[in-house]
């Protein structure tokens, strides 16, 4: 075998319905790009055939990584697998408590929480107790083990999920029970590890996702391994943003619940920092969702606040917000007024003009209306564009404002652009921004297509189209850091803080991070540590990060805090501050750099053809083919390739450069 | 002026973001639990006039009342008084109040010299005065016993925070700290919610930005209005009672006669029972948001809730009654408990004529158990704890145990930051099991939790109710099990009423048992 042979590396994003994949080689250099379609019963097998479809062996792969929303989708679901809890004895109702709160107020049809994630007869109620300091109040014998052991046994269950009160503080009985369960059953996930932190439901709930996505994970993981052999080149990308290796997946499975999004928002921060872009929005249309994250001097903003359905996920990850618009949501026009999704046509039957069975007028169908999607291509050869069918779905909304069908479809895209700017209103206001001063990078199947009329209704004057936009979250995947990711309550007040003590807590929380890191072959020089203590007045709740060096500077701390408060809520004042937590991601900065990709398949038309945009109904529009693009383009124009349509309105201007991104900018009022 | 209905979406989420990113500021940035913890307050946008045109996803027991808020203030406060900057704060009852704990800082956003919308930041106050700490006295013979009342006074100007002001507040308040990081956290919310409604005015002109908010309240009249006209016109009469109306008094009754006629409905509360001599008395305005809520319930649509959606409502409330009892009456209690019980008149009144709208009786109390324990300095450390409790059965599935129901929307505080920051430890917290009422389908079962003091002393008030009459049954349902509270002392169980204030000594076992949901429907036989 020629040993220049195995030199590729590859990233997959593993969706819904597609696999989508981007190959990299660095000598001589080459990218090339596919999808394929997803498959949900076989998704190892998928992935082997995503390899295939870029024209590669196995043996020809260094580097395979992977993001993907399968465990989440599981979740999401209602397939998971039985796992037992174990609370501490007084508490075991703790999930279906949970926090009372519900979310729609006038909606009586609408249960104000789902069900429990674990029935109560697979809850077991500990005798043991700790107070908050993580002083033993009942210490945890051997009787009660012994019985524990045997009522687990009685389940029937591969995972539990071990959440004790207080373990965040002392995890002493968790560990207990970690050594005593090896063996009893399959998984075992204890709640200091998953989520160190406090605030039992939260924690628990974060501990039984883990427990629940642990023996899906390790079964495909496994698999993964089995038939992909090229040991620590099989990666995993994780919420956070980077990604980690195979065996520490397995033991914290829920690390990579928003993987597939974040590997997008990932390619973004490469793009940013490439770019020099200081401030960047990332929007990300898909047919059901939209997900939004702010960039802010090359580093996306993490959040822990991330729930799955109503339930608390409480990991560290890339603050993505996902609105559930995308092309597919549903335009209704009732005595209420016009509105746009919640609910959508899906992927099945999908929009009117797939001419799948829908027949629900939905964003895509007002595009198709517009003539912003090629009649002639297919989408991922499998969808065609039924123009006809768009209309007939939009007409009926046409006909009872009193508008043309111009109009109508102009209307709702605008609508749907306002739900999107809210979403980015969103994430900029949460970090104290002004979103008009970011560069908007649009990607996923309708990103491009609506960014310029959101930039224009937000007031954002540039759009940045990345290449290899179609396959975004894939090449996130190979672009990102190697990275590792803790964090842990320390409630510390600022004032009369024992220095050594937490600086020792950290200095062990950074080797925690690093651990992985270094057993996958990484050396120690070329680990860098971020570390962000999550602040609060003494009397808050909600910390609020602020990145601080080693050693740790009180006062500068103190400043950071009050200087970062201001900007967030408007105000700061001197009470006394503690330090809740801290985060510290250890990390060996990514070296991969991607060149221009080509495109395996394409099938775009050239020419002209009759658009509408605001302001301009029914104009001669130029079609151009990305890949032949090499000089700046006025609008009006529509810009393809194989899987994604860039709309350039009139009065915007594109500009390629050599990378193959292209600028959007406004250039006429 | 006719404007397109894009435009109007587009103003209304932009509405709705606003309040929802004061809401956010708010919880994110306050230093009391109530608020931080269990998001005890809420944010709201109305028009240059005072009318309700967007609100955040908080608790409509406040939203329904912010209707009001400002339209009663523009009575007393004339509005070229007021200049740009100003903040006003105020709890008084006559302005749209709910009860005093509930503070409402309010700010009019000019947009070329005009006042285009008034931003609103509701947050209840862990303590406001008044004779017992957290300022829910149950004894209290009127508002002074009650706390500190605020008329409209400016607690910041375009040149900053008014600090007299502020100084003043904190004189009367047992945490006056926390009490100055929450009140500079509800200033910072209405600039918040000024900033926006800059933009959109930046966006879409002033004279669009007007005539949307006016083309929404005519959108959800024109929804009620159909609304009322698919129910069927009639007569239709319900009640409910509250436990008690005072120590060792009788039930207080909670009456409603409710006409439907063509595409307008009234409801008239004039047979509720008298004044009553415990805080359990409301304010018109209480009334109002509960028949806010309970017809946009009946409804049976997704609409808007703005102030377009009241206009077909007519509501008649008696004065010199619970509903309507003077500005002197104490009232801390009415605000979620005598609210929540013109709901489940209302329901009752409307239960077989569309029973699949509605659900059976829920936990229609906060089953508030409120801890303090006196500092060292002089300042008190103060806990107030609703409780959830089942949700009726409706129609086509089981009510669902611990939550809350219809004008609430408050949360527990983890008990994790409960014995973080309290001499107390929690020593069980679990579903109340089979406290649901059977049926066809079951009430939601209520929630247990026990409290044991490690303080040498703590004074407790409790407000539950439901302790006597049980939540009800609907179409041959079940009722839910009624609440019990006890409190055991060295061993010996001590009675406590539901409504009451007293001191606890180290030791002391508070145990809640909130009540279960009613069922709906005849439990099929064996």
């Amino acid at each position: 075998m020629n040993t220049d042979e195995n030199h590729w590396e590859v990233g997959t994003d593993i969706g819904g319905t597609f696999t989508d994949i981007i190959a990299i080689r660095h000598s001589p250099a080459e990218a090339r790009i596919a999808k394929v379609p997803s498959r949900p019963q076989a998704p190892v097998q998928a992935m082997l055939e995503a390899i295939e479809a870029v024209g590669l062996r196995k043996s020809e792969v260094k580097r395979f990584v992977h993001g993907t929303t399968r465990v989440t989708n599981a979740i999401v679901e209602g397939r998971l697998p039985k796992v037992a809890l174990v609370a501490t004895e007084g508490f075991s109702d703790v999930l279906e408590i949970a926090r009372y709160r519900r979310r729609d107020l006038y909606r009586l049809d609408i249960p104000p929480k789902s069900p429990p994630l674990v029935p109560p007869e697979r809850c077991f109620g500990l005798a043991e107790r700790l107070d908050h300091e993580g002083r033993v109040l009942k210490a945890l014998d051997e009787a009660e083990i012994e019985r524990l052991v045997a009522w687990l046994k009685g389940t029937g269950v591969q995972s539990v999920a071990v959440a004790l009160l207080h373990a965040y503080a002392n995890p002493v009985h968790e560990k207990m029970l970690g050594e005593r369960l090896k063996g009893v059953v399959a998984h075992v996930s204890l709640s200091h590890e998953v989520n160190p932190e406090a605030r039992e439901y939260e924690r628990t709930s974060a501990t039984v996702f883990n427990a629940a996505a642990m023996p899906i994970a390790v079964e495909y993981l496994s698999e993964l391994e089995l038939r992909l052999p090229i040991g620590p080149g099989l990666q995993v990308f994780h919420s956070a943003g980077a990604m980690i290796p195979i065996s520490a997946v397995k033991r914290r499975p829920l690390v990579m619940a928003m993987s597939g999004p974040a590997a997008g928002v990932s390619a973004s921060v490469s793009i940013a920092r490439q770019l020099g872009t200081s401030r960047m929005l990332t929007f990300d249309m898909g047919g059901t969702t939209t997900d939004v994250c702010l960039i802010v001097d090359g580093q996306a903003e993490m959040t822990d606040g991330r729930m799955l359905g109503d339930k608390p996920l409480r990991q560290p990850m890339l603050a993505v917000h996902s609105i559930g618009a995308g092309g597919g949501s549903i335009v209704r026009n009732g005595p209420g007024g016009l509105t746009v999704g919640p609910e959508s046509a899906g992927s099945e039957p999908g929009p009117a003009c797939y001419g799948r069975g829908g027949t629900e007028p939905t964003i895509t169908d007002a595009n198709a209306v517009l003539g912003y999607l090629n009649p002639e291509t297919k989408l991922g050869d499998r969808i065609g564009i039924d123009i006809q069918a768009a209309n007939g779905v939009i007409a009926p909304i046409a006909r009872t404002l009193g508008l043309s069908l111009t109009e109508t479809a102009l209307g709702i895209i605008k609508v749907a652009n306002a739900t999107m700017a809210r979403a980015l209103r969103r994430v900029t206001v949460e970090r104290g921004i002004d979103g008009r001063d970011c560069t908007l990078l649009a990607f996923g199947g309708g990103g491009p297509m609506h960014a310029a009329g959101l930039a224009d209704l937000y007031g954002i004057a540039e759009v940045v189209v990345p290449s290899a936009s179609s396959a975004f979250s894939a090449l996130g995947c190979l672009t990102a850091d190697f990275s590792f990711l803790q964090q842990q309550t320390l409630r510390a007040a600022l004032d009369g803080i024992d220095l050594a003590r937490v600086s020792e807590r950290i200095g062990v929380l950074i080797d925690d991070a690093s651990a992985p890191l270094i057993a996958n072959g990484v050396a120690a020089t070329e680990i860098q540590v971020e570390l962000v203590a999550l602040m609060r007045y003494a009397a808050q709740n909600d910390a609020i990060p602020v990145p601080f060096a080693r050693p740790l500077d009180v006062i500068t701390l103190k400043k950071d805090f009050l200087a970062r408060h201001h900007e967030l809520f408007g105000y700061a004042t001197g009470e006394s501050c503690v330090i809740e937590s801290v985060r510290v991601q250890a990390r060996r900065p990514s070296r991969t750099v991607v060149s221009r990709p080509s495109v395996a398949v394409r099938a775009v038309s050239t020419g002209e053809r009759i658009c509408s945009f605001d302001g301009f109904h029914d104009i001669a529009t130029s079609i151009i083919d990305r890949a032949s693009l090499t000089e700046i383009v006025s609008g009006p124009a529509i810009i393809e390739d194989a899987w994604s349509t860039v709309v350039v309105p009139p009065g915007w201007q594109a500009r390629p450069d050599v990378s193959g991104n292209l600028f959007l900018t406004r250039v006429a009022p | 002026m006719k404007i397109d209905p894009f435009v109007v979406e587009v103003i209304r989420h932009g509405l709705s973001a606003a309040a929802e990113e004061m809401s956010l500021v708010m919880t994110r940035s306050a230093r009391s639990p109530l608020l931080r913890e269990a998001g005890d307050l809420s944010s709201a946008i109305t028009d240059g006039r005072g009318d309700l045109v967007g609100q955040g996803r908080d608790i409509p027991i406040h939203l329904g009342a912010m209707a009001y808020t400002v339209l009663e203030l523009l009575k007393v406060v004339p509005r070229d008084s007021l200049n740009e900057g100003d903040a006003l704060i105020y709890n008084v009852g006559p302005l749209g109040g709910n009860h005093l704990n509930d503070v409402k800082v309010v700010r009019p956003v000019f947009v070329d010299g005009e006042i285009v919308a008034f931003a609103v930041s509701l947050a209840h106050w862990p303590d406001i005065g008044g004779t017992w700490p957290g300022s829910y006295f149950a004894k209290a013979i009127d508002t002074f016993q009650e706390a500190m009342r605020i008329p409209p006074v400016l607690i910041a100007t375009a040149a900053g925070v008014n600090t007299p002001i502020v100084q003043l507040l904190k004189a009367n308040v047992r945490d006056p700290e926390s009490c100055e990081g929450d009140l500079l956290a509800q200033i910072a919310a209405t600039k918040a919610g000024e900033k926006r409604i800059f933009e959109l005015c930046r966006e879409h002109g002033k004279a669009v930005f007007t005539a949307a908010q006016a083309r929404l309240h005519d959108l959800s009249e024109i929804e009620m209005r159909e609304a009322l006209r698919d129910l069927p016109d009639g007569l239709y009469e319900g009640e409910d009672c509250l436990d008690d109306g005072g120590v060792n008094a009788a039930p207080a009754r909670i009456h409603v006669k409710i006409t439907i006629a063509g595409d307008e409905a009234t409801f008239d509360l004039s047979g509720s029972c008298d004044r009553v001599s415990n805080f359990c008395n409301t304010t018109p305005f209480m009334a109002r948001s509960a028949v806010a809520y309970a017809a946009r319930i009946m409804s049976g649509r997704d609409m808007n809730q703005n102030a377009g959606a009241l206009r077909p409502l007519t509501i008649i409330t008696r004065p010199g009654s619970i509903l309507e009892p003077g500005w002197n009456a104490s009232v801390a209690a009415g605000n979620h408990e005598t609210s929540m019980r013109i709901v489940d008149a209302i329901f009752r009144a409307m239960q077989d004529t569309i029973p699949e709208r509605l659900s059976a009786g829920g936990a229609t109390t906060a089953g508030v158990l409120f801890f303090a324990e006196p500092r060292q300095n002089g300042s008190w450390k103060m806990l107030y704890e609703v409780h959830g409790g089942g949700e009726g059965a409706r129609h086509d599935r089981d009510g669902i145990s611990a939550t809350r129901v219809h004008l609430s929307n408050t949360s527990n505080t983890p008990v994790e930051v409960i014995e973080a920051n309290y001499a107390i430890q929690v020593e069980q917290q679990a579903i109340r099991r089979h406290s649901g009422g059977a049926g066809a389908h079951r009430g939601g079962d209520g929630v247990v939790r026990t409290y044991r003091i490690l303080a040498p002393s703590m004074h407790l008030t409790t407000c539950i109710e439901r302790m006597v009459i049980a939540p009800f049954g609907m179409q041959g349902g079940e009722p839910g099990k009624p609440c019990r509270i006890s409190l055991i002392r060295q061993g010996a169980n001590v009675a406590i009423d539901g409504k009451s204030n007293l001191v606890l000594q180290q030791g002391d076992l508070v145990n809640i048992e909130t009540c279960g949901g009613g069922g709906y429907g005849a439990e099929a036989a064996e």
